[in-house]
């Protein structure tokens, strides 16, 4: 019966993405097209793809994950095409893969479950790791870094004896990748980690072995900041370390370490990097550097004032004018064309989807299955928070894709695999 | 074991309720200030970027359009086919100096109504169209011509109008513009150069600058005095060569010092057509500040003439300042010493002796018309005031026909066509006179004949310098107009 509902609101979020394509075409005076007609199909592939793979192997799947991020994915789609059609033909090819891969995903784990992924959490470390020092591969090789805006996190690939490049950003998938494995290593220690063992004062620490993966994931976090110069990433891979073990171990000082090594590492990258004293004076005001470090933020700024409370409709607004507006600032292109209804649907959605997903966690008996349920929650609520921080000037910008919203394959692709496990961690503690 | 589950969710949700009060901020209490904000790219796209409607003159000359831009959809390219020839009026929409003349204040009807806002729904729901609207011009593109080549090199400016309608017809002010250098991101530097030009072409001087009028104030003097019932055309005056000013020293003396016309008697009509400075002299002190000013400011003085572009008004100091001042009336009597006077303003002085005494509302926009060229409402001709009665007014017409027969302006003369006007050379202290014409044509035109009454002023001179009159510089510019209307 669930499934039923869930189906009806998939085909809700690919007519809403349909009807959004129509709307930006109308307004540009042009007529429906062939456009209009394949958004349906590919959202209704996408999610429609996974949404069968879960009957046919998760029928007792949480219903409500996949037609969330199918509202998501459709908003961000209708910008993406509003600033640039052609990217949205390419952001459909990514959809279509997003969805196929989630589905083989569900259809991999149909019999084993997600428990077998423990088995391979160490490959999976080095995997995520491996994925993450990709970027660093020199120019010269096949398989090299690329730097893009200022940060390397991407990887290109030479196809041999056909001259097309492939790029993607590993670290996206790297992160999902971290979380498996974390929740695994969580689900043995966590107990051993929460055990207290020494007192400094009123200060009551466990064993400094179990502190061991807190130094080692500022230290990671650090070390990809200064290597890939992506603020972003080591702070979302940071804040999901940190969650993840509170969420396991109830220990806050957990939290205290971390954002004293937070703020020591901020203090440090301030000072030695030039690239984050200008982001953070980019924050603080914006205005200052109108023309140089604030005009992201000023366009963001302008472009959601500009949309007030009902924005100046889809495709009569100028989000084109908003620098990397399909990918980090897409939020605000939705505010200046939804107006602050949009913006505000946007972060309900979000807020909707962590509470779907926590409540996926909570209501896992199996330790495993309950943090990796929670870490995957954790790491697309972070991400999203992070990101539409930045947009809002809550806190700097950081430079990360708004989950499901943005375009991009890897990001796509990241966020499938988020909703394969979900949606089989669900199933499981239900059969 | 869930409770830290939970204190995570709940502080993650926290922090959207962090961005969803940081985003209503922005969006609802601060969002007007971003959006208005100069450098906020939209509003330079909105005025630049959208389609706008066509202007053209009335002889159908394109004077500004809107093509599709080559480079993106969505976006319009405006330009002005006719360069500098309607700079001043029509204006320009730019990305760095924002809109200007009917650009900017026509926008309404100029710029598409496709939007989302509720007036663009409900409008697009009563089925109205939502395509920008143009403008049907009363200038004539061949007369603007031949006012501005007539204006040459000279600062200087000519204002002309239909008397018994108030459409303008000729509204040239020199030096102008290129708008089309104006408009892209890149102007910066054509915008510097324009700015900082002494001359000041960006001046729209036919409305937006006041000279003293010198002798063609006289116009209001004489009707003053002819309302009032002080004096009549055969009314006579002494004819020194200057008169010395009560209760001063200063005198006020004849354009060259001579008397007007034999040093005995002079009528009023004579002195009018000679432009006798000393009889208008007396003749102010005869009809007294309050007289002078109240007729003056029933031309138009005083006030903001209303008119689709804002009007500088022209000004004459209030009475009671002057009223025991006899010097001062003398001299504001022969439209100097405080006395200043827009071109649009003479013109209507023209106008309103051309007019039986009325002067007409000036309006430059004709028609409105929709995209499929259906004219969507016209102006409809208003009186604006009596500004002197219809006796008055014929005696005027005749005294001014006889100034271009056989007076001062001559040099305004048409074969076959009684043309009227008087001839101004308003001294400038350090510098060379301005030179005025104000005239209108044919004298009595019958119902429905096409008539023109025009002022024209040369700044400083022109070419001519110390040498120029209003009769040796203006009038010949009126001539060539005059000539090609009634060609």
């Amino acid at each position: 019966m669930t499934r039923n509902a869930e189906a009806v609101l998939i085909a809700a979020a690919a007519t809403l993405a349909a009807i959004g394509v129509a709307m930006v075409q109308f307004a540009a005076g042009s007529w429906l097209d062939a456009d209009v007609a394949l958004t349906f199909i590919v959202f209704a592939f996408t999610f429609g793809v996974i949404h069968l793979a879960f009957r046919a192997w998760a029928p007792n799947a949480n219903p409500l994950i996949l037609p969330i991020a199918g509202f998501l994915a459709a908003i961000g789609f209708i910008e993406v095409f509003r600033i640039d059609p052609n990217l949205a033909a390419l952001q459909r090819w990514w959809l279509a893969i997003a969805g196929i891969s989630a589905a083989f995903v569900v259809w991999l784990l149909r019999d084993s479950g997600v428990a077998v992924l423990r088995r391979y959490r160490y490959l999976f470390l080095v995997a995520a790791v491996g994925l993450l020092l990709l970027p660093l591969l020199p120019e010269s090789w096949p398989i090299h870094g690329a730097v893009v805006n200022g940060s390397r996190l991407w990887v290109r690939v030479t196809v041999p004896f056909a001259d097309v490049d492939l790029s993607f950003q590993p670290g996206e998938v790297a992160k999902v990748l971290l979380t498996i494995f974390l929740a695994s290593y969580l689900a043995d220690r966590s107990e051993a980690m929460a055990t207290v063992s020494r007192s400094i004062g009123p200060i009551r620490l466990p064993e400094p072995r179990h502190l061991g993966p807190v130094i080692i994931a500022a230290g990671a976090a650090f070390l990809v900041l200064m290597y890939q110069r992506d603020l972003g990433a080591s702070l979302l891979l940071f804040a999901l370390f940190i969650g993840m073990l509170y969420a396991a171990t109830g220990r806050g000082v957990y939290v205290v370490s971390g954002l004293v090594a937070v703020v020591v590492a901020g203090v440090v990258a301030y000072q030695q990097f030039a690239h984050v004293r200008v982001r953070i004076s980019a924050w603080l005001d914006p205005f200052a550097d109108f023309t140089g470090a604030g005009y992201q933020t000023a366009q963001g700024l302008f472009a959601m004032g500009s949309g007030s409370l009902t924005g100046s409709g889809l495709g009569l607004g100028r989000p084109d004018l908003i620098p990397e507006a399909t990918t980090d600032f897409v939020f605000a292109a939705v505010g200046e064309e939804l107006g602050l209804a949009g913006s505000i649907a946007v972060i309900t959605a979000y807020a909707l989807f962590v509470t779907v997903g926590f409540g996926i966690a909570l209501r896992c008996r199996d330790r495993f299955r309950k943090y990796l349920s929670g870490g995957l929650t954790i790491l697309v609520g972070i991400q999203a928070f992070l990101i539409i921080a930045g947009v809002v000037r809550v806190l700097p910008i950081t430079g990360l894709t708004t989950p499901l919203m943005s375009y991009g394959g890897s990001s796509l692709l990241a966020s499938a695999l988020i909703l394969a496990l979900l949606g089989r961690a669900s199933h499981e503690e239900r059969v | 074991m869930n409770d830290p589950l939970r204190r995570t969710a709940w502080t993650i949700l926290a922090g959207f309720l962090v961005l969803a009060v940081a985003t209503t901020w922005i969006q609802a209490v601060a969002g007007p200030d971003y959006r208005d904000d100069p450098r906020n790219p939209r509003l330079v796209a909105s005025r630049v970027g959208r389609e706008r409607g066509a202007i053209v003159s009335s002889d159908a000359v394109v004077a500004a359009r809107s093509d599709p831009s080559p480079d993106t959809s969505q976006t319009f390219v405006r330009s002005y086919p006719g360069g500098a020839d309607y700079a001043h009026t029509v204006g320009f929409v730019s990305v760095l100096f924002g809109a200007r003349g009917l650009e900017r204040e026509r926008a309404g009807d100029l710029v598409s109504n496709r939007d989302a806002t509720i007036s663009g729904v409900l409008n697009a729901l009563m089925g109205g169209d939502p395509r920008p609207r143009g403008l049907r011009l009363t200038i004539d593109d061949t007369l603007q011509k031949v006012a501005l080549m007539a204006l040459g090199d000279n600062r200087g400016a000519v204002f002309a109008v239909d008397p018994s309608t108030g459409a303008v017809l000729v509204a040239a002010s020199t030096p102008g513009f290129d708008p089309n250098t104006l408009i892209g991101p890149d102007s910066h530097l054509a915008g510097q150069l324009l700015d900082d030009d002494p001359d000041q072409p960006l001046l729209d001087r036919s409305i937006a600058t006041t000279y003293p009028p010198g002798s063609t104030f006289k116009v209001i003097t004489t009707a003053a005095a002819l309302d009032a019932g002080i004096a009549g055309p055969s009314t006579e005056y002494p004819d020194p060569g200057a008169l010395v000013l009560p209760g001063s020293t200063a005198t006020i003396s004849n354009y060259d010092g001579k008397v007007c016309v034999d040093g005995t008697t002079v009528t009023l009509e004579e002195a009018f057509v000679r432009s006798c400075n000393t009889v208008f002299a007396r003749l102010g002190m005869e009809v007294g500040a309050e007289q002078l000013v109240a007729t003056a400011e029933a031309f138009g003085f005083n006030s903001v003439i209303p008119y689709d572009l804002e009007i500088l008004a022209s000004a004459i100091p209030e009475a009671r300042s002057f009223t025991d001042d006899p010097p001062a009336t003398a001299q504001n009597a022969i439209g100097q010493r405080d006395v200043r006077a827009t071109p649009v303003q003479m013109a209507l002085v023209a106008a309103a002796v051309a007019n039986g005494g009325e002067i007409m509302i000036p309006y430059v926009v004709s028609d409105v018309f929709l995209s499929d060229g259906l004219i969507e409402s016209s102006t409809t001709p208003i009186v604006w005031r009596r500004a002197t009665s219809p006796a008055s007014a014929a005696v005027l017409s005749d005294m001014m026909e006889r100034v271009v027969v056989s007076g001062s302006g001559r040099n305004a003369a048409v074969p076959g066509v009684r043309i009227a006007g008087k001839t101004g050379t308003a001294e400038v202290t350090g510098q060379p006179p301005h030179a005025w014409f104000i005239g209108f044509g044919p004298v009595d035109a019958g119902p429905g004949e096409p008539q023109i009454a025009l002022a024209v002023v040369v700044e400083s001179g022109g070419s001519a310098g110390e040498t120029a009159t209003g009769g040796s510089v203006a009038a010949p510019i009126a001539q060539k107009i005059f000539a090609e209307f009634f060609q």
